[in-house]
């Protein structure tokens, strides 16, 4: 019962972010009319086909070939390129600052967004809550080169955030190129992801069950804690993978606020692919991040439905 | 703690978290116009000069008439495919329609930087096959930009069609019209507000790509954004403030008119 509930709840959850939205069921004749949906369909899902699922099995192919300098690549079926990733410490060095820094800056994500959120739904007028909305996700939408740059202007060494506390007295800090500057980035970035994740599953949360507990005497963060929480826990899960899954592939934040001795997977894929021209390597790269990404999201969704069972009764 | 101190509490936070946001955008169109020759703070004085500077370097321009003619073709292929599509997942049950409509919003979810390259292996390894020029042309480029803009217009338009009153197309039907009548004198009109908001965000998924793009611009075709990415890995002036400004000045407005017709925040 519980974890019907529970699959439920996280669908929709997953509806308002990610995934798909429920369709009606059509009406009984036109099941039985011999029908024009596979027409209208083709085009649009061979394109996907062909663009997206035949490139993925090619590169998953290549990531089995061997790599020769000089002669780019030679046709094998070895798991090489698997096992060169996890014996180089360069790689894994790559790939644990790949999940620390995507891991701070979900959890920074959950709970900067959250408030945010709360306040939208609880707080703000309807008119408001347009508002608001539209300014949270505007900045998202402007692209991540143009928000990068906006960010090198305040983080530089000579940037806005070093002059504004210069004029208080303070010695300038060294922001640029440190993790902290990359985990700013990668967090505003994310951030209106969750909000607006957050925000739908919050609407969906009775307002009387939060006065029923507070006139019972529960303080604010017992009401939190006991009824929003749990309630909202799909929606917390969804937002978190979603910003979690976003980071793990950042590409412009880290290259251009990490600078050249910082690296995360998604740049060294890319620098595998296209600068040196080592495409197995660089294809087996982009698979053990798919593959890390996944087996993390679905460990986590595990771990939070039994988590849940054990809240609820 | 009472119920008032609470909420100044949430309202402090989300005033935080907003300008947290919104404030790195406001600090580079003011750095736009800073009269100072070598970026820093504070401004010395007022100056318009730096746009005319962006719109006179090749790099720049090029690529903003590049990011404008490949973002217009991303709308057409986007709702050339994604229309008549979503017009099946939501009007007809057949076989697969789930894993059709899994598949379609799948570009959405695969992460940029991995499609983007295997779609370069398979342009070059095509290139080899046919001997043809793929990767680094405009088609090549449309490809990918139809790709990641395809399920931002599968998704609104199937919201907008689900929510629309089948009572207007089967009075047509019924009173004679055939299916393409229907299509075009009843059904579009009805959906008319979400497939300008498909248009408008299928331009401003396309215009601001950068992931993807990368693997496939080749010398003397970049899009603005692989243009910006490049001149910021070794400078950082107001150059490049002042196409940030621009870029987010022409974001700003289509989106902005883009949520009169479907409300931006559903579209997530």
């Amino acid at each position: 019962m519980v974890e019907q509930e529970y699959r439920e709840l996280n669908e929709a959850a997953m509806t308002s972010s990610t995934a798909t939205m429920p369709l009606p069921a059509p009406r009984a004749r036109e099941v039985r009319r011999r029908s024009p949906a596979f027409g209208l369909a083709a085009p649009a899902t061979l394109f996907v086909v062909l663009a997206l699922l035949g490139p993925l099995a090619l590169m998953f192919r290549y990531s089995l070939n061997r790599f020769v300098p000089g002669q780019m690549m030679v046709e094998a079926l070895t798991l090489a390129n698997y096992q060169k990733f996890f014996a180089d410490s360069f790689y894994q060095d790559v790939l644990f600052t790949t999940l620390w820094v995507s891991g701070v800056s979900t959890i920074l994500c959950l709970l900067a967004g959250f408030p945010v959120a709360y306040f939208l739904v609880r707080q703000a007028s309807a008119k408001w809550k347009g508002r608001l909305l539209l300014l949270i996700i505007l900045p998202l939408l402007m692209g991540n080169a143009v928000r990068t740059a906006a960010w090198m202007v305040i983080l530089g060494d000579k940037g806005m955030f070093n002059a504004a506390i210069g004029t208080l007295g303070l010695a300038p800090m060294k922001l640029m190129y440190t993790p902290l500057a990359v985990i700013i980035g990668l967090v505003s970035v994310m951030l209106p992801f969750m909000i607006v994740t957050l925000q739908s599953v919050l609407e969906g949360i009775d307002e009387n069950l939060e006065s029923a507990a507070a006139s019972l005497g529960a303080g604010h963060l017992t009401i939190l804690k006991r009824v929003v929480l749990p309630l909202a826990l799909p929606g917390l899960l969804a937002g978190t993978m979603l910003c979690f899954i976003l980071s793990m592939n950042a590409y412009a934040t880290p290259v251009l606020i990490g600078g050249p001795s910082f690296h995360m997977m998604a740049p060294t894929v890319y620098q595998q692919v296209a600068k040196a021209m080592n495409w197995p390597f660089g294809a087996a790269l982009a698979f053990v991040l798919m593959a890390v990404t996944l087996v993390l999201t679905t460990a986590a969704n595990m771990l939070v439905q039994r988590h849940y069972r054990r809240w609820s009764e | 703690m009472g119920p008032i101190a609470v909420n100044r509490i949430y309202a402090a936070l989300s005033a935080l978290v907003l300008a947290f946001v919104v404030l790195p955008l406001v600090a580079i169109v003011w750095v736009s116009f800073f009269a100072n020759k070598i970026l820093s703070f504070p401004p010395t004085g007022y100056t318009l000069s730096w746009y005319a500077r962006a719109w006179a370097q090749d790099a720049f321009r090029d690529g903003f008439i590049t990011s404008v003619q490949t973002a217009l073709c991303a709308v057409v292929i986007s709702l050339a495919l994604g229309v008549p599509a979503s017009l099946a997942l939501v009007r007809y049950r057949f076989p697969g329609r789930d894993a059709i409509q899994t598949l379609l919003l799948a570009p959405m979810i695969v992460p940029g930087i991995v499609g983007g390259a295997a779609l370069f292996m398979a342009f070059i390894e095509l290139e080899v096959l046919f001997d043809v020029e793929i990767a680094g042309t405009l088609p090549g480029l449309l490809v990918a930009h139809g790709l990641i803009a395809l399920p931002w217009t599968v998704r609104l338009v199937t919201a907008s069609l689900a929510g629309t009153n089948r009572s207007f197309e089967e009075a047509a039907a019924s009173l004679g019209a055939g299916p393409l009548t229907v299509f075009f004198r009843v059904t579009l009109p009805l959906i008319k507000p979400a497939l300008v908001a498909a248009a408008l965000f299928s331009f401003v998924i396309s215009f601001i790509d950068l992931e993807k793009s990368i693997f496939l611009v080749g010398p003397g075709r970049t899009t603005l954004q692989i243009a910006l990415v490049s001149y910021l890995e070794w400078n950082l002036d107001s150059t490049v403030a002042a196409v940030a400004a621009v870029q987010i000045l022409i974001i700003g407005a289509l989106l902005l008119v883009s949520d009169r017709y479907a409300r931006l925040a559903r579209a997530f």
